[in-house]
């Protein structure tokens, strides 16, 4: 932190006013001036939550697939794959038991399981040859999209959020006060906000396993030196299954999250592979904190470009992307190798 | 003067300098993360000198070349080569100013064939690099290509493609990329490894009868070919330099026989 | 033993031959002849249809694949953004050109709309592969996939030039020479004669001293630098011949279609150009035209053949698909890997030909 803001002064005092004006705008009031540019203050802050919990999605299926390219070099481009059939498979679950919660274990072991399948399967076999294994990936991504289609039909499926979690609540957040004096506080559906907090914890335990704990050394090992990792008697091939298997169970996780507070349907597998693709470009390729930033930046570019310019709302995020790899073609946090 | 020396006009360019050394390192460091693979080196090299550059695995050697040649950008200290300061020169632009290097794992061509490598090599350094028109019959660097390849032994194998090669004319094709072009200023990166004791002796004419204005440094781990091609030794240790001097010199030098034959040093 | 002091006399080895032999009509290969007649005559052989909408496409397709293949095959990256390239030149001919979109298209004569296309399109190629080639490898099919799909949704929102969802129609080719390059015949010559300077320019730029720089770049970055060059620039270069082939065959591409619109550069297209040359083979530059007469029969003739076994039309994508995964799982080389070891392994058996298989896949004819 240190480092960066004596390395970089101007980006720092930018950084810091952007957030101090960020913090403004949230909580104090809005004068008259700025509502005529900006709109409601409501409509802003909506924006913004909507941009954060959408980051929060991202972020949920692109860490599985930067912790795999980060360990193995892997390109996995059925990850989105592995996302919708989470999604569907956590639908029928939870439909059928009426458990919520019930479908995301077992959604998270049936993806997981799916990962093993292709890292013993496909990636061990292929080791080092990266072009072959994106290439079968994409023809198993076709392949299960089509497979899907035909089990799960072209409709659109919605998870329901259980009667516990459904519902907005009061923020402590003003967007506006009334002729009488009375202040009005964002409502926001409390799923989303769980589920906000639910991935900044998968997140920071990532962060923290992988940090403070010894298979986290290991894997981290394991990223900068294989043969390394290999001569101290730890099973890598054990390792790399494992990492496989988390991360396509994550994959799976997002698709139930993905489906309660979006929708299922066909395509939405390219969708989030795209953003996961945007997003670890953007942020830097195996880094798990460039993952939350850049999965951040894409979820607030996309709401608030669906808000403030609604045609260019996808190109925005494309648009992120080319200048960072413009500028730091390995990514806002990512290493130069 | 001939075919391979052509695009020597590099060499003619920079020939106002020849009071220079061949390569000046001041305080170059290299850090890892916290691990430092290289301390503090200072390093100087005349034209035309050879210089050998021995140590333990991971005392840095293989550091020290990709510091020179720019494959790594030091973390500190300042490179020049004849008197040029190249400290942030990306790799080509160095080679183009007469650097060379062998790798220590032959880095070569497996999909082309022996005379497609060295014709690369050559072409490398000269100029239409982006050339669309096919080199014909008459090509001068053709011409240099064959040339290198006899002077290396590989005549024989000249159409064959690289990945069938044996391991031995891999490492001389190595060499042969290196010497294409006019180059001033060699590094060897390890070139006796794995070779067979005739292959070896082969080596040591080979590196002996470089013209004289072609400098060197090389690393070694067999002290036997190393002495026998050099004229003054760097001893490295931790990432540092710890004892410049004679070939005869650090024979003789106990510290230096202590660390090889103590512990300090293994054979690999 | 002196090397570079005593090399001025070395006498010229005679086994050079094979640096101009592609030039040479006597060394064309009797297979390569027989295609190539055939090709000529095979507007007598079949009708219309076949000429127009199966090898009129196919041939097309096969170049935007074979642009592919280029960059793939020889410098080591593979591109997604080809079909968007080809799109783009399509686009702008008929943003520059004349369309049924007269408030939008600018009308000019063929002969200034075509080199602004074809210059518009391969600066975007270009400008796509700079970006995608400043990281290592892999990642440059994660960019371009990017950048391919930046494109389709960037042509579906904007109204103002690309006329969003819709697109343009009614993008004509000019009547030169009193013919009507519409019809099956003149069109199916144009692609060919077009298809055969693409492919021609492929094997003769693979042995030049750029093609050959090329490869080594593919096969081993670091050294190519350690040899003074410029790998990045290189790339780059690479980017510049592959993005003109496709912009070529996007004009081609729009003329046959009569129209353009988001949909011929969408994601599935851009998949299908990787495909298609994968299927057919990336290590050489006949591959991607094989590639490309499967996929265009498959994509005609595979629904009916679907619905007379009983499986449900739909089920294309899902054919697709296995073929490409059983390709890419057991012949990484395609088909044309497939062909040669099936004939490596006759020629094992038969002792009568004594000729030496060429095991080298970039040299061709």
């Amino acid at each position: 932190m240190k480092n960066f803001m004596a390395r970089n002064p101007y980006w720092s005092l930018i950084i810091v006013l952007a957030i101090c004006f960020l913090v403004w705008a949230i909580f104090a009031p809005w004068p008259p001036g700025f509502v005529d540019t900006f709109g409601r203050k409501k409509i802003f802050l909506n924006a913004l939550f909507n941009g954060i919990t959408l980051g929060a999605l991202y972020f949920l299926v692109a860490s599985g697939f930067t912790l795999i390219f980060g360990l193995m070099k892997n390109v996995n481009l059925a990850h989105g794959s592995l996302y919708l059939l989470g999604g569907y498979i956590g639908y029928d679950v939870a439909n059928t038991t009426g458990w919520w919660l019930l479908s995301f274990v077992v959604v998270f072991v049936v993806v997981g399981a799916m990962g093993v399948l292709l890292q013993v399967l496909v990636f061990q076999r292929m080791e080092g040859e990266d072009l072959r294994q994106t290439l079968v990936t994409i023809g198993i991504s076709i392949v299960v999209a089509d497979l899907m289609l035909w089990y799960w039909g072209g409709d659109f499926y919605q998870i329901l959020t259980p009667d516990w979690l459904s519902g907005p609540i009061k923020l402590p957040i003003v967007t506006a006060v009334k002729s009488s004096g009375e202040a009005v506080f964002l409502k926001y559906p409390y799923v989303r906000i769980v589920i906000l907090v639910a991935s900044i914890a998968v997140g920071l335990a990532m962060w923290l396993s992988l940090n403070k704990t010894r298979i986290g050394m290991l894997i981290r090992a394991g990223v900068d030196d294989r043969d390394m990792l290999s001569a101290t008697g730890v099973r890598i091939q054990r390792v790399f299954v494992l990492v496989f298997a988390f991360g396509a169970g994550l994959a799976g996780v997002a698709g139930v999250v993905g489906g309660t507070f979006q929708s299922l349907a066909p395509g939405e597998d390219t969708r989030f592979l795209l953003a996961s693709l945007v997003v670890v470009i953007v942020g830097g390729m195996g880094s798990i904190p460039g993952a939350a930033l850049g999965a951040l930046l894409i979820g607030l570019a996309e709401q608030f470009g669906s808000v403030y310019m609604p045609t260019y709302a996808v190109v925005l995020t494309f648009l992120i992307m080319v200048v960072v790899l413009a500028f730091r073609p390995q990514g806002l946090l990512g290493e130069r190798r | 003067m001939n075919a391979i020396a052509s695009p020597s006009t590099m060499a003619s360019r920079l020939s106002g300098t020849g009071t220079a050394n061949a390569l000046e390192l001041r305080g170059v460091s290299k850090f890892f993360g916290a691990l430092a693979a290289m301390q503090d080196i200072t390093l100087t090299v005349k034209p035309g000198e050879r210089r050998a550059v021995l140590g333990s695995n991971g005392a840095g050697k293989t550091t020290l070349f990709n510091c020179i040649t720019g494959d790594f950008l030091p973390t500190s200290g300042v490179v020049r080569m004849f008197g040029e300061d190249v400290t942030k020169f990306p790799p080509h632009d160095r080679i183009r100013r007469g650097l060379r290097r062998t790798y220590q794992i032959s880095l070569l061509f497996g999909g082309l064939t022996v005379i497609d490598n060295v014709y690369l090599a050559c072409r490398g350094v000269s100029r239409n690099r982006f050339s669309l028109i096919r080199p014909g019959r008459s090509d001068a660097l053709m011409h240099s290509a064959a040339d290198l390849i006899d002077a290396v032994h590989l005549g024989e194998v000249r159409d064959t493609l690289v990945s069938a090669l044996s391991y031995g004319q891999q490492r001389q094709l190595e060499i042969a990329l290196a010497l294409a072009g006019a180059p001033r200023f060699i590094l060897f990166d390890e070139p006796a490894a794995g070779l067979s004791p005739a292959e070896r002796g082969d080596l040591i004419e080979i590196l002996n009868n470089l013209p004289g204005h072609m400098g060197y440094i090389i690393i070694e781990h067999d002290m036997d070919v190393a002495l026998r091609v050099s004229e003054s030794v760097s001893m490295m240790h931790n990432g540092r330099i710890f004892k410049e001097g004679k070939p005869e010199e650090i024979e003789a030098d106990p510290e230096v026989q202590e660390l090889y034959l103590g512990g300090g040093f293994t054979h690999g | 033993m002196a090397v570079t002091e005593d090399v001025t006399s070395g006498p010229i080895n005679d086994r050079q031959q094979h640096w101009w032999s592609g030039l040479s009509l006597s060394s064309i290969p009797a297979p390569y002849w027989f295609v190539g007649v055939l090709m000529i005559l095979l507007p007598v052989l079949v009708g219309p249809f076949m000429l127009f909408q199966v090898f009129g496409w196919a041939l097309i397709l096969g170049m935007i694949a074979l642009s592919l293949m280029f960059l793939g095959g020889y410098g080591g990256m593979v591109s997604l953004v080809q079909m968007s390239v080809a799109a783009c030149a399509a686009y702008m001919l008929a943003i520059f050109g004349d369309s049924a979109i007269t408030q939008i298209s600018l009308g000019w004569p063929w002969w200034i709309a075509i080199p602004i296309a074809l210059i518009i399109a391969t600066g975007f190629g270009t400008l796509s592969g700079a970006l995608a080639v400043r990281t290592e490898g892999i990642y440059t099919i994660m960019i371009t996939l990017a950048i391919a799909s930046a494109f389709f949704y960037f042509t579906r929102q904007n109204y103002v030039l690309f006329n969003g969802f819709s697109g343009f129609n009614g993008v004509k080719p000019p009547q030169l020479f009193g013919v009507d390059w519409r019809q099956p015949i003149p069109f199916y010559y144009l692609t060919l004669f077009w298809a055969a300077v693409a492919y021609l320019s492929v094997l003769y730029v693979s042995r030049a001293p750029f093609g050959l720089a090329l490869q080594g770049v593919r096969d081993n970055a670091r050294r190519m630098e350690a040899l003074g060059y410029n790998v990045t620039a290189h790339r780059i270069a690479a980017f510049v011949f592959a993005s003109f082939i496709a912009a070529v065959a996007g004009i081609l591409l729009v003329w046959l279609n009569g129209q353009v619109s988001p949909g011929t550069a969408g994601i599935g297209p851009a998949i299908d150009v990787l495909i298609i040359a994968v299927i057919g083979g990336l290590s050489r530059p006949v591959g991607p035209f094989i590639g490309a007469v499967i996929y265009v029969l498959l994509r005609t003739f595979a629904l009916d053949f679907m619905v007379s076994i009983g499986l449900s039309g739909e089920r294309f994508q899902l054919l697709v698909g296995l073929v490409f995964l059983a390709i890419v799982f057991w012949s990484p080389d395609g088909i044309l890997g497939l062909w040669e070891r099936w004939r490596n392994r006759m020629n094992a058996t038969d002792k009568l030909t004594g000729e030496a298989h060429n095991k080298d896949g970039g040299s061709g004819p």
